[in-house]
Order: C-alpha cells, then sequence, then structure tokens
C-alpha cells in the first residue's frame, strides 16, 4: 500500500496537467474572489458581510471542475495511454491501485482546495479593504467552517472525479459525465418549483452554493457540514462502484 | 519457469486462447509465433493477470502473477511500446514503477545506461521515436532484475541496428539462465533469436520445437511457419490481378 502509494504520487506530480489544473483552481477562485470585491466597492446601498463572503467563494463552480477533472485523469489517463496495463502489472491488486489514487489524488485535491478557498476568500476581503462594508473575519466560526467546508467539497469533487474515471476509462465520457453531475440536477431540481428545494438539498451544486459555502445556509437545506459530509458520500458510493467493476474487467 | 495449463479465453463467441498448455524453460530464448490474431498477445496478457482466463491457468515459477509479492522482481515484460503516459518523461515513468516495487532508484539509472536512454531520459515520453519506446519498454521490463523475462513483439519498428540489440540482449539474459520468452510474427527473426519455438494458430498449440528440427524438416524456417500456420490463418490474399 504504502509503495503503491508512492508510485501515485510520482504519477501525479511527473505530468503538467496535474498542475495546470490545481493552478488554474486556485487562480480562478481568487480572482473570483477580488472580482466580487472590486465590484461591490462603489455599490449602493453597501454591501453586506455575508454578500462580499457568500459571492467571494463562488470560484468553486469552476474549480471543482478543474479538481473534477484532475480526479478523473488520474485514472482515465492511464486508460488512454496503456499506462494501466504497466500499473497493473507492477501492483496487481488492483483495488490497492484504486486506493492509492483515492488516498494520493484526494490528498493533493483537499490541499488545492484548501489553499482555493482561502484564496478565494482573502482575495474577497482585500479587494474591500477601505471601504465601508464590514470585513468576514475568519475568527467568526461560521466564516471558517464554510471556507474549509469549500475545500472539503472539492476534494470530494476529486474523489467523485476518480470514481466516475474507474466505472467510465475514457477521459472525454468521465469528464462529460462529471460535468453533466454537477449542473444537470441543478437545473432539474428547478423544474420541482416549490417542491424543488426537497430535491435540490442532495444536488452538488446547489449545496455548494446555498449550504457550505455561505455563512448562514439557506432554510430547507442540510447544514453545511451535512452537506459536504453527503458530497463526500457520493464521492465513496462511485468510488467503490469502480472498485466492483475493477475487479471483473480485463486491462 | 513459465507454465500454462489448458489456458482458455474467449470473447464472445470468439475463442482468442484455446486450451494452451506449455512450459517455457530458463536458460534459452523460447519464441512465441503465430500469425497476426493467433492470440499471442491475449496470452501474454493473461500470464500477467491482466486478462483473466475462462478457463485455466498461467503460473509463473509455480504461482499465479497475481500473487507475486513483488512482480517486478520475478518478471519483466514489454507489452507494447505505447504502455506510459507521453507527458511523462523516461526517468519519472521508471522511477514510479520502481516505486510501487520498493526498488532503489539506483535501479533506474542502471536500466537507462543499459538500454541507451540516460541521456534523454528528462524528456517526456511522448516525443520519443518508436526504437526509442520500445528500449523505454525494455528498460521498465529490466528494472526489477527479473528471472522471467516476456516481451511481446519488441523488435516491431526498430530499425536493423536496434533488432540486432535487442537479439544480443535476449540471448545475453537466457545466457544467464533467465527464462525468456518472445513472441513473433516474423520466422526469420525469431531463428536468429530464439532457441526453443511454441508456434500457435488461432489459439490453439501448432508445435513445440526448436528451431534446428523446423530447419532439417523444410527447406527453409518459412516454409515451415507456412506448412504449420496453414490450416490456423484468418486472413488470405491473392496475388495482385
Amino acid at each position: 500500500m504504502k509503495n503503491a502509494t508512492r508510485m501515485e504520487w510520482i504519477k501525479l506530480r511527473s505530468v503538467r496537467s496535474t498542475w495546470w489544473l490545481a493552478i488554474a483552481s486556485v487562480v480562478a477562485m481568487a480572482a473570483t474572489g477580488v472580482g466580487v470585491g472590486l465590484g461591490y466597492r462603489s455599490h449602493t446601498p453597501v454591501a453586506t458581510a455575508a454578500q462580499i463572503f457568500n459571492n467571494s467563494l463562488s470560484g468553486a463552480i469552476l474549480a471543482q471542475l478543474l479538481l473534477g477533472a484532475i480526479g478523473v485523469l488520474v485514472v482515465t489517463s492511464e486508460y488512454g495511454t496503456g499506462m494501466i496495463r504497466s500499473t497493473f502489472a507492477a501492483v496487481p491488486r488492483r483495488r490497492t491501485v484504486l486506493a492509492a489514487k483515492v488516498i494520493v489524488g484526494g490528498g493533493a485535491a483537499l490541499l488545492t482546495g484548501m489553499t482555493a478557498s482561502f484564496a478565494g476568500y482573502l482575495g474577497g476581503q482585500l479587494a474591500i479593504t477601505g471601504t465601508a462594508i464590514p470585513s468576514a473575519p475568519l475568527s467568526d466560526a461560521a466564516n471558517l467552517r464554510a471556507v474549509v467546508l469549500t475545500g472539503v467539497y472539492l476534494a470530494a469533487t476529486a474523489l467523485i472525479g476518480v470514481g466516475i474515471g474507474t466505472v467510465v476509462r475514457h477521459s472525454g465520457a468521465a469528464i462529460g459525465i462529471l460535468f453533466g453531475l454537477m449542473f444537470v440536477p441543478t437545473i432539474a431540481a428547478g423544474l420541482f418549483g416549490e417542491s424543488g428545494i426537497a430535491v435540490g438539498r442532495f444536488v452538488p451544486l446547489l449545496m455548494l452554493l446555498n449550504a457550505i459555502a455561505v455563512t448562514t445556509p439557506t432554510p430547507g437545506l442540510f447544514s453545511g457540514p451535512v452537506s459536504t459530509l453527503l458530497m463526500c458520500g457520493y464521492a465513496l458510493a462511485l468510488v467503490l462502484f469502480g472498485a466492483v467493476l475493477l475487479r471483473r474487467r480485463d486491462a | 519457469m513459465i507454465e500454462l495449463r489448458d489456458l482458455t479465453k474467449r470473447y464472445g463467441r470468439q475463442v482468442a486462447v484455446d486450451g494452451l498448455s506449455f512450459r517455457v524453460q530458463p536458460g534459452v530464448v523460447t519464441g512465441f509465433l503465430g500469425p497476426n490474431g493467433s492470440g499471442k498477445s491475449t496470452t501474454m496478457r493473461m500470464i500477467l493477470g491482466l486478462d483473466a482466463p475462462d478457463h485455466g491457468q498461467a503460473l509463473i515459477n509455480g504461482v499465479r502473477y497475481a500473487d507475486l509479492p513483488r512482480p517486478l522482481t520475478a518478471v519483466g515484460a514489454l507489452l507494447d511500446a505505447g504502455a506510459f503516459h507521453p507527458g511523462r518523461s523516461a526517468r519519472a515513468h521508471l522511477s514510479a514503477l520502481a516505486a510501487s516495487n520498493d526498488l532503489p532508484g539506483s535501479r533506474v539509472e542502471q536500466v537507462l545506461r543499459t538500454v541507451g536512454l540516460s541521456d534523454v531520459a528528462g524528456r517526456r515520453a511522448g516525443t520519443y521515436s518508436l526504437g526509442m519506446r520500445q528500449r523505454l519498454g525494455v528498460a521498465v521490463a529490466l528494472l526489477g532484475d527479473p528471472g522471467v523475462l516476456l516481451l511481446d513483439e519488441p523488435v516491431n519498428g526498430l530499425d536493423p541496428e536496434g533488432i540486432r540489440w535487442i537479439r544480443d540482449l535476449l540471448r545475453g539474459l537466457a545466457a544467464e539462465g533467465r527464462t525468456v520468452f518472445v513472441s513473433s510474427h516474423l520466422i526469420a527473426e525469431m531463428a536468429l533469436t530464439a532457441d526453443r519455438l511454441i508456434v500457435i494458430g488461432r489459439g490453439r498449440l501448432l508445435a513445440e520445437t526448436t528451431v534446428a528440427e523446423l530447419a532439417a524438416v523444410d527447406d527453409s524456417l518459412e516454409d515451415a511457419f507456412f506448412r504449420l500456420t496453414a490450416s490456423a490463418t484468418d486472413y488470405h490474399g491473392t496475388e495482385a490481378a
């Protein structure tokens, strides 16, 4: 297990796409944070602390796709190139390989997601310095919780990517499915009208924007921690499904 | 030693490998011959545990591949020249595989020297020529200093110098007492490299023989190959009109 994890870590850091996607996700969130802050500077009436805070984390909409893509590529790039045969010849216990990918991919995504989340928060706060808009300090537990949970949500997205990648094994198809899962349920929940919230509280993007990356969740949704756990649950289910298929299929 | 017992693989109704049983002994180069589509690659993938047989088993030194604790130290395999990520350098590719079997980093530099890729090891492998890719594949096979080597069409796409290099390398490895199993559809090349031959067609064992025996019976090795595989070739062309 330790050796497989070392292998996966070398593999992850030795391709450029990992770095581009990781950097892009941090930059996307930082830029969104700064953009939100600047946009509200001369806004009347004066923006509230929650407005700045919630919106400054909305770059996570883009970051989740970039980190999800990292997760997908951790698996599908191996099938696309034939590398998977080298990997399974070196470590025939395939579920050990998958577990190592979850540890390494999930760990890297957690670090990146956390960095991105804090970057978005700080970008927003820095951009409103010197204005009448009240700041949202991290000493406030609700704020700190939202920033941290957003980082965890992003890591869970990467693991959802690992799971989809293991099931589908094709980069294009897996990324397409990942994007679909992130957006289609959101639109579908809207179709339910008034009762949409009963469905919406289970939908990733709606959880992110209304329960996780906000100081106070919208009524009717699960709390931030519960929503984040739900995301981790989705990731676990997909990875386990991938693990079952991995055993049966030829490489 | 490699041992196959009634190894069988079906894809739907098509039987790719049909009850193959044979042994590959150490100390000599054993050629694995057969026309295109005869099941050579499928057999090799099953030996490596990449494809699951529908029936029978493939054993290496008496155990299944999946039960080898550090497989790279027992078996080295060259499956195809593309089993790497094109964006990763040869050195990173080898380092990752070395780490998986707890092999020291010094082995990576050693095999890079053996295959002559030391100077370009930092370049992304996708920029390599076909010959360099084959050399990288051979480096992977040698990484764990294994007693058994399995190479699927190693001379494909190599220039004459590369072909001679592979030939000398394989004969040298066999002379050290290793088991060397090399597939090819080129009888002429096998005649120069291998001592023993296993010939299959349509997934079935057609002959277990030696190069010397074949040469004694037929006018040429090519004739011998056609005689053996005549009934087991899927596609026949005619002369151009």
